[in-house]
């Protein structure tokens, strides 16, 4: 039964001989640590709160765990149902459903108190809360849990975190609350903490996008960079232009915008903004399977036709249309990797070029920011790659937000010409990339180079790009975790916060978080491997992989 | 593919307020099964888009207002042999309309309801969901009653939720045994209230199930139609027993097989088999007794001395072991599985009530029935899932292969695939099983002469069953390559 190895890889085969010994031995090690609340056990929460003290008292939490809600915002239902869900990943154990009689919780209450009814979610929303778990000691009557934020979307964070205080205790099989007393303030370092999802190269499943958007909720990311549309699929329905929909794989590769309504919503739930890119005008192919005509010819399709007023027409459509259902104030216009050949060997277009005495650098430029003057007169702020700020900073509208790709020292660059910046450097924070281990994702620092406090504000935060070319709905959460989490740490927690490269205990951290992952079912990978996403070298514990 | 089907060229609209009716039905469902996998279905069925059409407003006539299903058998048990076939009609014409399953158990009438939700899709144009070709009439019934899924949460633990949603699929594709391998060398996750310290094998405090975790597991596959077939793989296969009770390894430096000669080791697994007998009602149970290495009885002096005292040699022991399980599991009622080793070692000695479960090759199960026993399918050659094997292998794979003797086709009770756990964990299972359990699921569901000779001519149905999976939240792979495979590049679902 056990001949599973025969087929494997040489290499996998070889690692597997030389760490059996080692893992035997680790076993052992294993199965006495990770006792949750030990005192030298490291603060298992994840990202790092920027503040917490804690203490050394176990408290046990009452599965019938009853809410009460204060403040403006308290009666929102984006808490009430928050705190249903949080509810069913803390008492998952079938075992806490039966009634035990005579057992008395030391915590039995959640205050959650919010000072704003204001549900609006955008970048820069206050996320800050405090978390408190009072002791259970002579002066408190009763223990007690209060969870403090300004907005609805700091509550969801303190509940989040609330979450990752408590553990299911097998021996007595009662949820515990490890450390306590707790006091817990907390804010995020960056207000805009992203990953990028495509879903042009793979279409992905409106369910898989959900799983995703949940996962990003447990690492406290904010942003979901929605790549929709690339040059090989278009699968958002445009009503101002319907044929752009022929563009998607099959009828059934879809989305329509009832779909995207429901994605944006959910994620809103959760406190995650949805950013829509349209990436032009070199990654649009697959515009011209239903307007032929946007293509500079037939046989020389990207970019988008630059010459025509129809191709702009167009693009005015699709972001009125994408303006109904994606509130978030950002909008993405790409930009990226422009190759211009069409437009130099395509006689109209070539003609057009002439006509307007530009050089089709010129073009290039010409286009994007027409583009972003659409997009601004839809009162969105325009984020484009930073090829776009490379080639032409002095014309980018200011207002520009410069997304980082290539590589180091370009938002140091954009910031230092008043642009604001999202780090995305591709050595690091490129998830398709599966040959950066989880240390180059956590130790990379979005403020390099930047030592001006009032440019490094300039730095919106970063973004982990998946790129689906590899990635589909089956292996898109593996590549993603756990080496976003490592990122999600980087763009939440203070650098003096015990995430800094001297840390002990930030692999520990990290395992004991990826196995919190899969325990909530997402199927995030291995944390040891080098490579992204492979399976594990061999049998062993979660939290020693 | 079901026994026999019909179909027609209409469309019906299904209503949005699409109700389950069971007038004239037997089952009461008081434990809610019926009316829970009722509104799974509808929520799955509209999990791929937001509904936008409003049927109220839609002629009736075109409308499939509900589903009514008839169940002829009280009861809710779930047990080998259950009668699983149903009758699915949908009619095109009706006033109002409404689909009709038939079927003995509830049981049938989940799979009618999974085979229903196939049936119905999104429709772009209409903004609905849509029954396509009404009318329908559809005869289906499994070809073997036993059709398997192992899972391995010894080598890897695997969370709860990541179980379920293994069950989940697999009520998608009709396999109806969850073969449970939850102990093994590595590590003991399950509770034993008899014996507490064999919790100690666990990997860590975290990656643990108590009995009710294990009950709800039971629970939740029943609700679906599923079996949990739980296995102690003894005597070779336990090391990680000794961790709590290290008097059951020969020595503390020869740690497995069991220690045949301790009488507290059969103690234990009576213990054991009495829980297990309390939540695991499968009437089977798995008793392992594969691959023993008999060394360390006959290094360790103890062992050897009382091998010498009892007149056995070895291979006696690991014979007297089995046999005295299998004694100790049918007293707790259970019947017996055991791998084919210890048929190949000992086939005439073992109890008759013995189900041989083969794995080590092919043409196991044509020997097995011959001498009389049962078998259950799993050669690894092509049914292991973590061995690197195209779907199609999957397909082709015939349990009763040159099996000519047609009285013996009932003793193949059906097969199993094996998702062995040494290099999966939770993040990797769902697309190392998916699509090929699903490939296998088709040739243990559908009747032989529907089957089809050459995998390739169902490749375009199985990648769209991936799809549907994939929509459907689960993580499928590609059909191509052999298992674990990434997509190559860009590219549709519908086309991998």
């Amino acid at each position: 039964m056990n001949s599973s190895y025969l087929l494997l890889a040489a290499f996998l085969l070889f690692s597997q001989l030389v760490l059996t010994a080692s893992r035997n031995l680790d076993l052992n090690h294993v199965r006495q640590r990770n006792r949750v609340g030990a005192d030298d056990s490291p603060t298992y929460i994840w990202p790092l709160p920027s503040q917490y003290n804690s203490g050394n008292q176990t408290l046990t939490v009452n599965p019938n765990l009853t809410l009460f809600t204060s403040g403006n915002g308290g009666s929102s239902r984006i808490v009430s149902q928050a705190f249903e869900r949080y509810k069913r990943i803390i008492f998952e154990h079938a075992s806490l459903k039966l009634p035990i009689d005579g057992v008395d919780y030391d915590l039995n209450k959640l205050t959650i108190l919010v000072c704003s009814d204001n549900e609006e979610l955008q970048l820069g929303v206050d996320e800050s809360y405090n978390l408190l778990v009072a002791a259970s000691d002579a002066h408190s009557v009763i223990g007690e849990i209060t969870i403090e934020a300004n907005s609805v979307y700091g509550a969801l964070h303190g509940l989040e975190t609330l979450s990752q205080l408590c553990a299911f205790d097998y021996g007595t099989k009662t949820v515990k609350l490890y450390n306590a007393p707790w006091y817990i303030q907390d804010k995020p370092r960056f207000e805009y903490r992203g990953l990028l999802l495509d879903t042009s190269r793979h279409y992905l499943p409106i369910e898989i996008i959900k799983q995703v958007i949940e996962s990003m909720s447990y690492a406290k990311l904010n942003v979901l960079h929605w790549h929709i549309i690339d040059e090989e699929s278009f699968p958002l329905e445009v009503p101002s232009f319907p044929n752009l929909w022929k563009g998607a794989y099959t009828k059934w590769e879809r989305y329509t915008i009832d779909d995207a309504s429901e994605i944006v919503d959910f994620a809103k739930k959760r406190g995650i903004n949805v950013m829509a890119e349209v990436d032009v005008p070199g990654h649009a192919e697959s515009w011209g399977a239903g307007y032929p005509d946007l293509w500079p010819s037939s046989s020389c399709r990207e970019p988008l036709d630059v010459s025509k007023n129809f191709t702009f027409d167009l693009i005015s459509g699709i972001l009125s249309d994408m303006k109904k259902i994606f509130p978030f104030g950002l909008f993405h216009l790409g930009g990226d990797e422009v190759n211009t050949d069409c437009w130099t060997s395509t006689p109209h277009v070539k003609q057009w070029l002439q006509d307007h005495r530009m050089s089709a650098k010129d073009a290039y430029k010409y286009f994007v920011l027409r583009a972003q003057e659409i997009a601004i007169s839809l009162n969105w702020t325009p984020v484009n790659w930073e090829e776009t700020f490379n080639s032409f900073p002095a014309s980018l509208n200011p207002k520009t937000v410069v997304h980082n790709w290539l590589g180091a020292g370009v938002c140091p660059k954009a910031v230092a010409k008043g642009f604001r910046c999202i780090y995305s450097n591709q050595g690091f924070w490129y998830l398709d990339h599966l040959d950066v281990p989880w240390e180059s994702v956590y130790y990379t620092e979005p403020l390099e180079d930047i030592t001006d406090a009032s440019q490094r504000k300039l730095v919106l935060g970063g973004e982990v790009c998946m790129w689906g070319e590899t990635a589909d709905a089956s292996d898109v959460q593996q590549t993603i975790w756990p080496r976003a989490a490592a990122a999600a740490e980087r763009l939440w927690s203070a650098p003096e916060s015990g995430s800094s490269r001297n840390s002990t205990t930030v692999l520990q951290r990290l395992e004991y978080f990826r196995c919190l992952l899969t325990r909530r079912g997402v199927p995030a990978a291995p944390v040891r491997n080098f490579y992204a996403r492979r399976p594990p070298i061999g049998p062993g514990s979660c939290y020693n992989q | 593919m079901p026994v026999s089907v019909s179909f027609g060229s209409g469309k019906l609209h299904l209503s949005n307020a699409f109700e389950l009716k069971t007038k004239g039905s037997k089952f009461a469902d008081a434990s809610g099964i019926l009316k829970e996998a009722f509104s799974r279905t509808i929520d799955i069925v509209r999990s791929s888009h937001v509904v936008e059409l409003d049927t109220s407003k839609v002629v009736p006539s075109l409308v499939l207002r509900g589903i009514h299903v008839v169940i002829s058998s009280p009861s809710d048990e779930l047990q080998y042999g259950t009668d699983e076939s149903y009758k699915l009609y949908i009619p095109a014409h009706g006033n109002p309309i409404y689909a009709c399953i038939e079927a003995k158990t509830v049981y049938g009438a989940l799979h009618g309801l999974q085979t229903f939700s196939q049936i119905c899709s999104y429709n772009l144009s209409t903004r609905g969901i849509l029954v396509h070709q009404v009318p329908w009439t559809i005869v289906d019934q499994p070809r073997f009653s036993y059709r398997g899924l192992l899972i391995d949460t010894a080598r890897h633990y695997q969370p709860l939720q990541v179980i379920k949603k293994i069950i989940d699929a697999m009520a998608y594709t009709k396999l109806n045994v969850l073969h449970w391998h939850i102990v093994d060398t590595q590590s003991f996750p399950l509770e034993i209230p008899s014996y507490p310290k064999l919790w100690d094998g666990s990997f860590t405090i975290f990656e643990r199930y108590t009995i009710a975790d294990a009950e709800e597991i039971v629970s939740y596959a029943k609700k679906r139609g599923i079996h949990v077939l739980a296995e102690i793989d003894i005597p070779g296969h336990a090391e990680s027993w000794g961790f709590g009770y290290p008097s059951l390894w020969p020595s503390e430096n020869c740690t497995g097989p069991l220690d045949v000669s301790n009488d507290f080791t059969f103690k234990l697994i009576d213990g054991i088999l009495s829980d297990f007998s309390k939540i695991f009602k499968f009437k089977f149970v798995h008793l392992g007794g594969d691959e023993v290495d008999t060394s360390c009885w006959i290094i360790t002096p103890r062992v050897r001395s009382w091998l010498h005292k009892q007149g056995m040699s070895d291979s006696d022991a690991y014979q007297y072991f089995v046999l005295r399980v299998q004694k100790l599991a049918l007293s707790h009622g259970y019947e017996i599985i055991n791998w084919e080793e210890t048929f190949n070692h000992f086939g005439s000695k073992l109890n008759p009530q013995t189900v041989v479960h083969n794995w080590l090759g092919g043409g196991v199960a044509e020997n097995v029935v011959k001498a009389g026993l049962r078998c259950i399918v799993s050669n690894q050659d092509k049914w292991y899932l973590d061995h690197y094997i195209r779907w199609q292998d999957f397909y082709s794979n015939e349990p009763l292969e040159n099996i000519t003797n047609h009285e013996l086709h009932s003793r193949v009770l059906g097969g199993e695939v094996c998702m062995w756990g040494e290099l999966i964990d939770a993040a990797d299972i769902e697309q190392m099983v998916w699509p090929r359990a699903a490939a296998a699921a088709e040739r243990m569901w559908t009747s032989y002469d529907k089957l089809a000779k050459d995998p390739n001519d169902v490749r375009s149905r199985l990648s769209h069953f991936r799809c549907l999976l994939n929509q459907r939240g689960i993580a499928a792979g590609p059909l191509e390559g052999l298992g674990l495979t990434r997509p190559f590049g860009p590219g549709s679902c519908y086309t991998k």
